[in-house]
């Protein structure tokens, strides 16, 4: 690569990209063609050229035997340009910042031309090919199938690059949180449609009389047993009107009230060294109607946003099963999936939690 | 690649060599614009086919559920028109996925695509402003911008277009219309316009990924859902774009095609004009 370089260097001196460069590099090669440069015309020429020329005459000796195959058209390239430059370049200054400008025009040699675009079409070639060989290793099994192309084995490669790609977001994501933005609240006349999107089968509510929410995990060591009368009678109740955003696209504004999850977390503070809750529902059900336990990550800075509501109440009525009763996690600044319905265990952990949507090839973190 | 150099440019042939005439050329494509211009392809590609796989899991457009299939999906009763109406769809296995596998990655593959979709995102911003650093180093942003005779000449141009194929049919003389500027007035609101549509692109993209955190920009688009309409019918800019692009530059001959690969055009006219 190396030679190439100073093989453009020393073809092309005037052929620099920038704008504001460009024509006093064609005033240098073309000394006749700006009067208002006659002051120093040759001297830049030679300032210019003949130090490059020499030099990659000087790579042709070296001893790894690239060819440089500018270096023998460089005294005549020069005259050459010279005299049909005067045609061509007869340069008015630009006289606005805005203002097009002409684009510059230069003389080559045929032969550098030819190496110079057999270069940029091996490297497009390449980089098609390349880019082709990438979509092959990323496109799923079913789309390449359309195409007639077999995959014969899923490369791990493949989930590692994709999953890099997810934790830049989800980085991105948790630097984008703040703990004191609030999520806007609307009114109750905005309220739209919220529907049931249990994953599974929606579970039968006969698990509902004998409901505990168990918090695990504690500073105090113990392991915490609340029913809903527990949490109804000991904490506070708020009422937001928030808009829940779901992974799939679409969005609903209810309106929840519920505790605090902030509150909770001071009643019964987790162990000093834990950074994330796992978020449990032990009722939830898979499509045929058998158990499927729902779990969750949530890291605690969310946890403690005061708008993360357990939430008992929806559209000013208790939970229905569809949404969850007794208690659901209701966390605005986290995608519908984090929002677990119908919570039966709590558990503070030190090392980020296992995640039903994350195992499934979501991302984790899920901030929006 | 040192190898592919013919014998003849050893340093020795020099004086042996005839004199050849050398090409005029233009230099016309930035190199950083040129990269960015044919990564966009397979970017832009995979952000309309990840994005219509996403656009499958939940879709702007829906009407009420059809009382015997449960159809919902505007995009799906497409599907089953065409398999309906159009030669040799009529045995398709699953008419509503129709779109879904001709337009996107395929149905029910929302992880997959969501993936893809942020991996081409993050590349694609990445890209766009490799490619402004371009258009500034090159100085070529200032072809670009629009100016105050763009409406009538763009006209001019589109009634050129317009007339071309009848007066080849006809054998009629049919003239370009003349401008002395890098692109023509059409052209020039092309290449501004798919730019702008590309940071709105992004804008409702960063709106409807973050609509808590961003909300004053999901408010920017009209709110959350209306982002996503825009974000939509942004793809739709693109495709509009890229066919008729496509089909000129082709239309328009090999040296327009060849400057976007090595960057330079044997088409010196114009640069002289603008000169003079």
């Amino acid at each position: 690569m190396n030679y190439k370089e100073n093989g453009d260097d020393s073809l092309q001196p005037k052929d620099i990209p920038s704008a504001g460069i460009g024509p006093i590099h064609e005033m240098a090669a073309l000394p006749e063609a700006g009067p208002e440069h006659a002051n120093s015309p040759v001297p830049m020429a030679i300032a210019n050229e003949k130090p490059e020329a020499v030099e990659a005459t000087k790579q042709q000796e070296d001893a790894d035997g690239s060819p440089s195959p500018s270096v023998d058209h460089r005294p005549r390239t020069d005259e050459a340009a010279s005299s049909v430059a005067v045609k061509s370049v007869s340069l008015k200054k630009p006289q606005c910042f805005f203002g097009e400008r002409p684009l510059p025009a230069m003389e080559m040699a045929p032969r550098v031309l030819r190496y110079r675009s057999r270069r940029d079409f091996l490297v497009f070639g390449a980089g098609a090919l390349a880019t082709l060989t990438g979509a092959g290793f990323l496109l799923p099994q079913d789309t390449l199938s359309r195409f007639g192309v077999r995959r014969n084995v899923d490369s791990p490669g493949k989930e590692w690059f994709l999953n890099k790609a997810l934790r830049i977001d989800d980085d991105v994501a948790e630097a984008l949180y703040s703990g004191t933005r609030r999520v806007p609240t609307y009114t109750k006349s905005q309220i739209t449609l919220l529907k049931n999107n249990y994953n599974g089968t929606t579970p039968d509510p006969g698990y509902i009389s004998g409901w505990k929410l168990t918090l695990d995990g504690l500073a105090s060591g113990l392991s915490i047993s609340l029913d809903i009368r527990n949490l109804l009678t000991r904490f506070s109740v708020h009422e937001q009107v928030t808009r829940l955003v779901c992974v799939e696209g679409w969005s609903a504004i209810a309106w929840w009230a519920g505790l605090r999850f902030e509150d909770l977390l001071r009643a019964y503070p987790p162990m000093s060294q834990a950074k994330w809750a796992r978020v449990e529902s032990s009722v939830n059900l898979d499509g045929s109607g058998n158990p499927d336990p729902y779990f969750m990550s949530l890291d605690l800075a969310t946890a403690g946003h005061p708008q993360t509501l357990l939430a008992t109440h929806f559209n000013g009525q208790p939970l229905t099963v569809d949404h969850g009763a007794p208690l659901r996690l209701l966390v605005p600044v986290k995608l519908g999936l984090k929002n677990v319905k119908a919570i039966t265990r709590i558990t503070y952990v030190a090392e980020e939690p296992r995640d039903y949507w994350a195992e499934r090839g979501y991302s984790r973190y899920d901030g929006i | 690649m040192g190898h592919s150099t013919p014998p003849d440019c050893q340093p020795n042939s020099t004086s042996t060599l005839p004199e050849q005439p050398g090409v005029l050329v233009v230099r016309k494509h930035h190199f950083l614009v040129r990269w960015t211009h044919w990564l966009n392809v397979p970017i832009v590609l995979g952000l309309v086919l990840s994005g219509i796989s996403i656009y499958w899991a939940s879709p702007i457009y829906q009407h009420k559920p059809d009382p015997n299939t449960g159809n919902f999906d505007v995009a799906a009763d497409i599907g089953i028109w065409i398999c309906a109406r159009v030669p040799g769809q009529h045995h398709y296995s699953s008419p509503p996925d129709w779109i879904y596998n001709h337009m996107s990655l395929g149905p029910g593959m929302l992880a997959l695509a969501l993936r893809l979709h942020w991996l081409c995102a993050y590349s694609f911003m990445l890209n766009g402003m490799v490619y402004v650093a371009g258009l500034v180093m090159g100085g070529g942003w200032r072809s670009l911008l629009p100016r105050r005779t763009d409406l009538l000449d763009g006209l001019r141009m589109f009634r050129y277009y317009l007339g071309f194929p009848f007066a080849k049919l006809a054998r009629r003389q049919w003239l370009h219309p003349l401008f002395n500027t890098k692109y023509n007035a059409l052209q020039r609101a092309a290449y501004f316009s798919v730019p702008v549509a590309g940071l709105l692109s992004v804008a409702t993209g960063w709106a409807i990924h973050k609509p808590m955190q961003l909300h004053w920009l999901a408010a920017l688009f009209g709110g959350y859902n209306a982002a996503r309409v825009w974000h939509f019918w942004l793809m739709w800019i693109y495709i509009s774009f890229v066919v008729p692009h496509v089909i000129l530059v082709f239309a328009d001959g090999w040296d327009t095609l060849r400057s976007m690969i090595v960057g330079w055009s044997t088409s010196v006219e114009r640069s002289e004009v603008v000169a003079k």
